[in-house]
């Protein structure tokens, strides 16, 4: 019971250091699904980068950002 | 005021297409990974197993300013390849669509095309460098121990000298070819060339701008501020000037076509 205690009083601690790492990555990942809907066309097919910005994780978002527009659009 | 044109323009384009959330945000994350998982060693090393039962483990706990420079460092390798590929495609791109064509035949300078695609460039890299490393301090301070806000600061002012050093090459190499790709590797072969460069010759050519990380880790240690430090961000200055200069120069006498 004791030990039970203590883990949860560790998870409870460390999550306020570690929340604002997952709140980013969730706003990343949001931003990035918002323009994906936004924008007309995309290198590639769409759904393919749905998929990639949902599954990996800060990756995904960036990738996206980074070759999924067309530059000349 | 057609400078203010497009540099407003440029910001737009920016807002746009999102780099003002993604560009801090990514960088935030990049600063703030490192202290992160020093602090964590031990659990994740627990966790993950590999220690025999009963065996004692004793991490040395890095100094604060060595957690806050592995911040530094960590920008220093993944922010300055974000820095050349949001900025590969941004005057080559217009030259390729025609868009330039378009922008210069209106009463607008080459340099002031040039230095407001710059300035609107820097403005995005030294606030998202500046956000990082707030973020990565804070963690520090929380979770290691105390780095003074003035050497907080000075490690911001000189490493944004350096960010903004990549992005005037990577302006520069923009003006030269019109392929992004092409800017891409330019830029970056020339950034390690540098970092190469000025890594062996180090004990001769202590100005160097690309050592300004190494001498501001020798700052943070030390608490004063090495007249090296301010060799290398002069040096730096320099030739951001010079590489603004030859690209207004180089857009001129090259046929935008």
């Amino acid at each position: 019971m004791l030990m039970m205690q203590n883990a949860m009083q560790l998870l409870q601690e460390n999550l306020a250091i570690i929340a604002p790492l997952i709140v980013i990555q969730i706003i990343l990942m949001i931003a990035a699904l918002i323009s994906l809907i936004r924008t007309e066309e995309t290198n590639g097919p769409k759904w393919v980068w749905a998929l990639v910005i949902v599954i990996f994780n800060t990756l995904g978002p960036i990738a996206y950002f980074i070759f999924g527009r067309r530059f000349d659009a | 005021m057609q400078w203010l044109t497009v540099f407003n323009k440029e910001l737009l384009e920016s807002w746009r297409n999102f780099k003002w959330i993604w560009v801090p945000l990514v960088f935030i994350l990049l600063a703030i990974t490192d202290p992160l998982t020093t602090y964590y060693l031990p659990q994740i090393l627990e966790a993950t197993g590999g220690l025999p039962e009963g065996a004692t483990f004793e991490m040395p706990e890095p100094p604060p300013s060595e957690v806050f420079m592995m911040s530094v460092s960590q920008l220093n390798l993944i922010g300055v390849l974000i820095i050349v590929l949001i900025t590969m495609g941004t005057i080559s791109g217009e030259r390729k669509s025609g868009v330039a064509e378009l922008i210069l035949v209106k009463p607008i300078a080459y340099h002031s095309y040039v230095t407001a695609k710059w300035a609107a460039y820097a403005l995005l890299i030294w606030i998202s460098t500046f956000t990082a490393l707030l973020a990565s301090w804070y963690y520090v301070n929380l979770l290691f121990g105390e780095v003074s806000a003035g050497s907080f600061l000075r490690t911001f002012f000189f490493y944004g000298l350096w960010m903004t050093l990549i992005l005037s090459i990577s302006i520069f190499m923009n003006t030269l070819s019109k392929t992004a790709g092409l800017v891409l590797f330019f830029t970056i072969t020339l950034v390690i060339a540098l970092n190469l460069l000025s890594s062996v010759f180090a004990h001769v050519v202590k100005w160097s701008p690309s050592l300004i990380s190494s001498h501001l880790r020798n700052t943070l240690i030390s608490g004063e501020l090495s007249s090296a430090l301010w060799g290398s961000a002069g040096t730096a200055v320099l030739f951001i000037i010079l590489l603004l200069a030859s690209a207004a120069y180089t857009l001129k006498h090259k046929e935008i076509s």
